[in-house]
C-alpha cells in the first residue's frame, strides 16, 4: 500500500515545514501534501504565519542596544587594570620570534586591544526560500533511485530531448513563469532532471546537474519579487548555509538559487553561465541544450 | 570580570536576538532587559566552559531561559496560580482583542494571546531558526517535545490569528520546568 494514503499527523507536516524530517517521511509527506490541497493550504498558511513573524520580529534587531550594555562588554575586554600589560605582550612575542613570526602579530595584537568594540547590526538574515533551497539540495543529491521526479536520461538523444522538453513545459506551467533548464555542459555538468517542490506562495522547481565524477549541484527556481538590495550590491550574491554554498539572484519576478559544495570559484563560473542564459532566456533566446 | 574580546564581540553581537527573546519571555520590557544583563554577567563568567563548537545564541538562549525559570521560581505571583486561572486571565487579557474577529489579528497580539511555551518554541524554531535539536537544548526538554509543541503553537496561532478567542484556552498550561 502506498504511504501517501495514510494522513501525516499536524506534527509531521510541521515537522516537514522546518526541514526536520528524513528522507523517507518527507517523500511521504510531500506525495500526501501533493495530493490533499487543503493540507497544503494549511501548511503553507502556517509558513505564512512563520514568515510574517520573522519580518516583523526582524525590526526589532536594530533597536540600539543599550549603551551601558555596551560599555560593560568593553570594559570586560579590555586587559584588567592589574594585569602587567608589558609582560604578557612580552611573553607572547618571545613565543612568536621563537617561532618566526614576530612582529606583524603582536602590532594586530595591540591593535586589537584598542579598538574599541562597535555594536553591529546582525547581519541581514538570508531569505526563508534560499533556506529552502539548500535544504532541498541537502534531501535530494545524496538519493541515487530517486534524485528527481522527472529524468530527462532515458533513452536515446532524441527522446532526452522530449524529456527535457516535457519538464521545461511543466515546470513553466506549475510555476506559472517560463523555467528555464540551464545548460552548464561547457563546465562537465549534465542536467539529471527536476521536481516539483511546495513553497510557501506559489511552487518552486528543483534541477539537478550532474558530473561524470558524481558531483551534484541544483538550481532552485521560483516566483518571487526581488527584496531591495543596497545600489552598489552585485546581482549575483554569495549565502552560506549549513556548509552549502548558495549562489542567489533575483531576475524578472523570479528568484534563483544555485546550491552546491564545490569550491567558491567554481560556484561562481556555474552561477556565471546561468545569469548569462537566463538574460538570453528573457530575451527571448532559447537555450540550446 | 575579564573575558577574551573575540568572546565579548560574539556576545554583543549576539545581545539583540538574546533581547528579543527576552521579551517574548515577559510582556514587562524592564524585566526583559534585566534578564539580558543577568545572561550577559553570566556568561561573561562562564566564558571559559563555552565550547567554541557550539553556537553561542543556542548557548546564550539557553542561560536566558534558566534564568528566566530561577525569576519565575522566586515570584511567588506566577507559581501560586493554577493552570486554570492562567487560562482564565489569558481569556480575560485576550477578550479585548477579540471585539472584531472579522479583521485579521496582528501578529504580535495573536502572539501574546498564546502560552509562554508556545510563544517559545514559535520564536526559537521559526523566527531564530533553531533546529529541534538545539530548540531543545534551549528549553531542556525531549525533541519529541519540541515537535509537538510547535505544532500546537502553530495550530493555536492559527486560531488566534482567525479570531477565535477560546481556541488556545485549554492547551494552556502553566509554565513549568519539564526535564
Amino acid at each position: 500500500m502506498n504511504m501517501s494514503h495514510t494522513r501525516p499527523d499536524d506534527e509531521l507536516l510541521s515537522a516537514w515545514l522546518d526541514g526536520e524530517l528524513d528522507a523517507d517521511a518527507l517523500g511521504q509527506v510531500q506525495a500526501w501534501l501533493q495530493d490533499h490541497p487543503e493540507d497544503a493550504a494549511r501548511v503553507r498558511a502556517w509558513a505564512a504565519d512563520r514568515d510574517a513573524l520573522r519580518v516583523r520580529l526582524d525590526a526589532s534587531l536594530d533597536q540600539p542596544l543599550p549603551q551601558a550594555w555596551v560599555d560593560r562588554l568593553s570594559a570586560a575586554a579590555a586587559p584588567a587594570a592589574n594585569e602587567p600589560h608589558w609582560w604578557r605582550r612580552a611573553l607572547v612575542a618571545g613565543l612568536m620570534l621563537a617561532s618566526g613570526l614576530g612582529g606583524a602579530w603582536v602590532q594586530r595584537h595591540s591593535a586589537v586591544d584598542a579598538v574599541p568594540m562597535a555594536a553591529k547590526a546582525a547581519p541581514a538574515a538570508i531569505e526563508p526560500w534560499v533556506q529552502r533551497a539548500v535544504a532541498a539540495h541537502a534531501v535530494y543529491v545524496p538519493e541515487q533511485n530517486h534524485a528527481v521526479e522527472v529524468s530527462v536520461q532515458q533513452g536515446d538523444a532524441a527522446q532526452r530531448q522530449q524529456q527535457q522538453q516535457h519538464l521545461s513545459q511543466w515546470l513553466s506551467k506549475r510555476l506559472a513563469m517560463p523555467v528555464t533548464l540551464f545548460n552548464l555542459r561547457s563546465e562537465g555538468f549534465e542536467l539529471v532532471g527536476g521536481r516539483l517542490l511546495p513553497d510557501t506562495a506559489s511552487p518552486g522547481a528543483q534541477l539537478m546537474y550532474q558530473r561524470q565524477d558524481g558531483q551534484r549541484v541544483t538550481v532552485y527556481v521560483l516566483r518571487h519579487e526581488a527584496p531591495p538590495k543596497a545600489a552598489n550590491a552585485p546581482d549575483v550574491r554569495i549565502e552560506t548555509v549549513a556548509g552549502l554554498a548558495a549562489m542567489v539572484w533575483y531576475e524578472d519576478g523570479a528568484g534563483c538559487a544555485l546550491v552546491g559544495s564545490l569550491p567558491r570559484a567554481q560556484m561562481s563560473k556555474l552561477a556565471d553561465v546561468m545569469y548569462a542564459q537566463a538574460e538570453e532566456a528573457a530575451e527571448g533566446q532559447p537555450v540550446r541544450q | 570580570m575579564q573575558a577574551p574580546p573575540a568572546f565579548c564581540q560574539q556576545l554583543l553581537d549576539a545581545l539583540p536576538r538574546v533581547r528579543r527573546y527576552a521579551r517574548s519571555l515577559s510582556y514587562d520590557a524592564s524585566h526583559a532587559d534585566d534578564l539580558v544583563q543577568t545572561v550577559m554577567e553570566r556568561a561573561l563568567s562562564c566564558w571559559h566552559q563555552f565550547d567554541q563548537q557550539r553556537n553561542v545564541l543556542v548557548w546564550l538562549l539557553s542561560i536566558a531561559h534558566n534564568a528566566h525559570l530561577d525569576h519565575i521560581r522566586r515570584d511567588n505571583r506566577m507559581s501560586l496560580l493554577e493552570p486554570e486561572h492562567l487560562s482564565d486571565l489569558q481569556d480575560a487579557n485576550a477578550t479585548h482583542g477579540a471585539h472584531d474577529p472579522g479583521l485579521r489579528m496582528d501578529l504580535l497580539a495573536a502572539l501574546d494571546r498564546l502560552s509562554a511555551e508556545h510563544r517559545e518554541v514559535l520564536l526559537l524554531v521559526g523566527v531564530e531558526q533553531l533546529s529541534y535539536a538545539e530548540c531543545a537544548q534551549v528549553l531542556q526538554v525531549p525533541t519529541g517535545t519540541v515537535m509537538s509543541r510547535l505544532s500546537r503553537a502553530r495550530t493555536a496561532m492559527r486560531a488566534a490569528l482567525d479570531g477565535h478567542p477560546k481556541a488556545t484556552a485549554h492547551t494552556n498550561p502553566a509554565i513549568r520546568r519539564v526535564v
